[in-house]
Formats: structure tokens, C-alpha cells, sequence
């Protein structure tokens, strides 16, 4: 089974690989469900992509699943030779002109979860474009296993000629609307969800008042278009049994430690599976680990189909814990094995742990072992402070230091 | 005088601002984006000075602007 990361920036892309993704997915320009994200890719970022996904044996999926209007089909046909010309794995898409134009140009076509596949005759339409297909995201497993088993028995394959291969989200944000299908931030600001620009505005409580007399609903929950995440690593097992070939992360806005600690923790749990040693003790590690990044809480979707809904309790992530910014990377001796950086706000002590995230460098985390200071051994470096500190990985000018702290 | 002044590369290519002022804008079939006609760029900021009358449908455009790159100011 394939793992699939998101990748919204460099730190992102390069988490993923070192977090063991089997391939990556990700926006350039505007016609992407994160389009509104201040950190995206651009056209000339492809190559550099696929250089280091190729690199790392990593497969490149670039995603152009909006919905399209005329004045846009001549940048689909840009992003689509462009695509092909660095080399992309395949494009992910949802509207007819994108998989059309895709299939003319002969660029492999991934079928998008906002197309909604419910069933295995819309499997059989699309098998005429695409080889890989992302399931509605409100399936049960027991439906995506029949559509699974159904695409064996009736052998219904793709334009390569293998057999259709079935993709659902493993893990991340889910939202109240079908597929991403929806019109409340569109509108109550303008600002279309299915343009890549949701200003996710179901995140935020409301109260329910009924006009015509005046009563006040009571709902024991105020975010009540606020789904919590979805999280399969307790039922990974259930998951795999289905048969499906990729699992998906979710979270293209999200930081890179996301990225780095859930890739990790789905890599691991994914081995597990396959090699029997999944058991109730790794699930608990596994869940403390997720705990610590972004997470609006967690539930199993509808994967298990007993539950209608749960919705987040609070604004934000409940992440248990979170990073505060300190220090900027400056130069790394290769020799001695040290890092130096500069201190831009705070302190930072021995002993505190901490996380480093750059283009290049991607994600650290680490223990400070040991602090220098004018070349003087010191347990505190303090804001202004340009400081070395032995370190494995290479340190750039483009890194920044993190201590992480309870939240 | 009023100044319009367009950030056009954060633009996602929603058609508001043409739909709302089809003279002062236009979507580029180069790279599906929004185009502000008669402007000139400087670092990245697209400016044009218009005549008054151009005031209330831009700034209809700008109120419009999902992503917020358009700025109308009267001079």
C-alpha cells in the first residue's frame, strides 16, 4: 500500500520524504483546493519537485481539482505540459477539461476526491481517464471494500490496463460539507471553497436561534460545523483489510512536523500491519505521537460507520504540544559535527527539546546536548546570542529553531 | 483622482473584479489570473490612476476580492 504525504511548502516536501511517504502531493498556482495558502508552489518550482522526489524514489502528484471556468483552460494546458515536461507522476483532478485535457496530452489522470466516487459504475465511467481513483471521504469501509472487490471481479481497469487502484484519506481534517463541496465561506465571504480559497469559517462556534419566537437552540456544542479529524491509525488493520493501494494524509496547509510526525507514525503503523506486529500497545504510542501536532481532536470518519458526527470542542488544534520560535540558522561546521545559529527571541537552555525546519533541511527534532557562546560553554543562549551546538544534521542559513514546549 | 492598485500574483482567478468592473479588468488567457488594464507593475503592485467615476465599481471589486490584493484609495 502506497502512503501518500501532503506537501504545501519545501519543509513540507522534504518531511515527507524523510518520513518515509512512498509519494507526495501538492498545489502550484491558483488552481488547487489550497490556492488561497500563502505558501505555494509555483510553476517554476516543478522541476525542483520532481528532482528531489526522483531522487528519493518519492512519486509526484500535483493537484488541479477546482472547479474551472474558460479563462482558465489555457493555464490547465500550461501546468499540464509543464507537469509533464519535469517529469510528475500524475495530475490529480476533478473537473471533465482537466482529465480531458490530461488524457489528450497523455499526462496520467488521478481522479480527485471532489468528484465523489460512491460506487463502482462512476469507478467504471472514470476508468476511462484515470488508473487511480480517491473515494468520497464519506464511505464506509465495508462500501470501499465492495468497490475494491467489485474492480477485481469485473477486472476494471485503467488506461495503462491494470486494474483501477482505489485511494481514501487516512488521516487529517474532514469538513461538514460532501467532498469538500461547499458554499459557506463562498457565501459569507466571497471567497469560493472550491476555488482553493475556504476561509473555513465552519471552524467557529455559533449559536442556533430559532427567529420566528426567539428560542435559543440548545446544543450541548458550539462548533457545530466543526468536524474533528480524522485519525484510522487504530483501525489501520481494517483499513488495509479493504484492499485498497494509498493511503492519504491530509493537511497541504498544515506546518512541516505534521507532515514529518504523521508520515512517521502511518509509515511505522503500515509496517506493522503488514509485518503482524500491529498490537494496542503501538496504537497508544502512536496516538500520544499524533496528539503533539495540529489535531482538532480525533474520530474515525465514517469509515465505521456507527456515528453521525463529532464535532471539535475548541478552536484550533488540540495539539498537545506546540513550538515557539527562537532562533535562526547561521553556518554548520561539517567537521566537528556543529550547528551555529542566531538567537532572535527568548532563551534556550540545555536540555530543552527542540525542532529545526528548513527547505532543505526539512524537520529536526532534537535534544540541546550541549550550548557554546563566544566559544565558552554556557546552559543559556540568550536573544541576541550567536550560538554553536553539536548537531548531526546539516544546518542552513534558511532553518529556523524551535523550542518545543506543553501546550 | 482615485489609485487601484492590484497585487496580481497572489490573484486565484475568481472573475469577480471583471464581473463587477468589466472595463477596468480583464482575465489574461496567459496565466488565468486577473489583469489590471492600464496599470503599470513595480515590485510585484500593478497601479493605475483613474477618474472618480471608476471609484464605486472598484471598490465593489476590492470589497469582492476573496484573497484581498486590490486596494482603491481616493487621491
Amino acid at each position: 500500500m502506497e502512503l501518500m504525504a501532503p506537501a504545501g511548502s519545501f519543509e513540507a516536501l522534504q518531511a515527507a520524504i524523510q518520513s518515509g511517504a512512498d509519494s507526495v502531493y501538492f498545489g502550484v498556482e491558483q488552481l488547487n483546493m489550497r490556492a488561497k495558502s500563502s505558501i505555494n508552489f509555483t510553476l517554476n518550482d516543478l522541476p525542483e519537485i520532481a528532482r528531489r522526489c526522483n531522487e528519493a524514489n518519492v512519486r509526484t502528484y500535483l493537484t488541479m481539482n477546482t472547479i474551472v471556468y474558460d479563462h482558465d483552460l489555457s493555464i490547465i494546458k500550461t501546468l499540464t505540459n509543464k507537469a509533464k515536461e519535469a517529469g510528475i507522476t500524475a495530475i490529480i483532478a476533478s473537473d471533465q477539461a482537466v482529465i480531458n485535457y490530461g488524457k489528450t496530452a497523455g499526462v496520467e489522470i488521478h481522479i480527485s476526491t471532489q468528484v465523489n466516487v460512491t460506487n463502482l459504475e462512476t469507478v467504471k465511467f472514470y476508468a476511462n481517464f484515470s488508473d487511480v481513483m480517491v473515494l468520497s471521504r464519506e464511505l464506509t469501509l465495508r462500501q470501499v471494500k465492495k468497490i475494491v472487490d467489485g474492480i477485481k471481479k469485473e477486472n476494471i481497469t485503467g488506461p495503462s490496463g491494470r486494474l483501477v487502484q482505489v485511494e481514501i484519506f487516512g488521516h487529517g481534517a474532514l469538513c461538514m460539507a460532501v467532498s469538500g463541496k461547499c458554499y459557506l465561506s463562498l457565501h459569507t465571504h466571497n471567497s469560493s471553497a472550491n476555488r482553493g480559497a475556504c476561509i473555513q469559517n465552519c471552524r467557529r462556534t455559533y449559536t442556533v436561534i430559532d427567529k420566528e419566537e426567539g428560542y435559543e437552540l440548545d446544543i450541548d456544542n458550539e462548533y457545530i460545523m466543526s468536524p474533528k479529524d480524522l485519525c484510522t491509525i487504530d483501525f489501520l488493520d481494517q483499513v488495509m483489510a479493504t484492499g485498497i493501494s494509498v493511503l492519504k494524509i491530509e493537511g497541504r496547509g498544515r506546518a512541516p512536523e505534521y507532515v514529518y510526525t504523521t508520515v512517521q507514525v502511518y509509515r511505522e503503523a503500515i509496517d506493522s500491519v503488514l509485518d503482524g506486529t500491529y498490537s494496542e500497545k503501538k496504537v497508544a504510542d502512536w496516538m500520544a505521537r499524533l496528539d503533539k501536532v495540529y489535531n482538532r481532536g480525533f474520530w474515525s470518519g465514517y469509515y465505521l460507520g456507527q456515528k453521525i458526527g463529532e464535532w471539535s470542542k475548541k478552536h484550533g488544534s488540540q495539539a498537545t504540544e506546540k513550538k515557539v520560535y527562537l532562533a535562526k540558522g547561521m553556518h554548520y561546521f561539517p567537521q566537528p559535527k556543529v550547528g551555529q545559529f542566531r538567537m532572535e527571541a527568548l532563551k534556550l537552555s540545555v536540555g530543552d527539546q527542540i525542532l529545526i525546519t528548513g527547505p532543505t533541511t526539512g524537520v529536526v527534532y532534537t535534544e540541546v546536548k550541549e550550548l557554546m557562546v563566544n566559544d565558552k560553554k554556557v546552559s543559556q543562549a540568550s536573544k541576541g546570542d550567536d550560538f554553536t551546538m553539536p548537531i548531526d544534521q546539516i544546518i542552513r542559513p534558511s532553518d529556523k529553531l524551535y523550542k518545543i514546549v506543553a501546550s | 483622482m482615485v489609485v487601484i492598485t492590484h497585487q496580481r500574483e497572489k490573484c486565484i482567478g475568481c472573475y469577480y473584479c471583471v464581473e463587477l468592473s468589466h472595463g477596468r479588468w480583464r482575465m489574461s488567457k496567459k496565466d488565468g489570473k486577473s489583469t489590471l488594464i492600464g496599470a503599470e507593475e513595480n515590485r510585484g503592485f500593478h497601479t493605475v490612476r483613474v477618474s472618480d467615476d471608476e471609484y464605486e465599481v472598484n471598490m465593489r471589486a476590492a470589497q469582492s476580492c476573496p484573497v484581498k490584493i486590490i486596494n482603491v484609495k481616493k487621491v
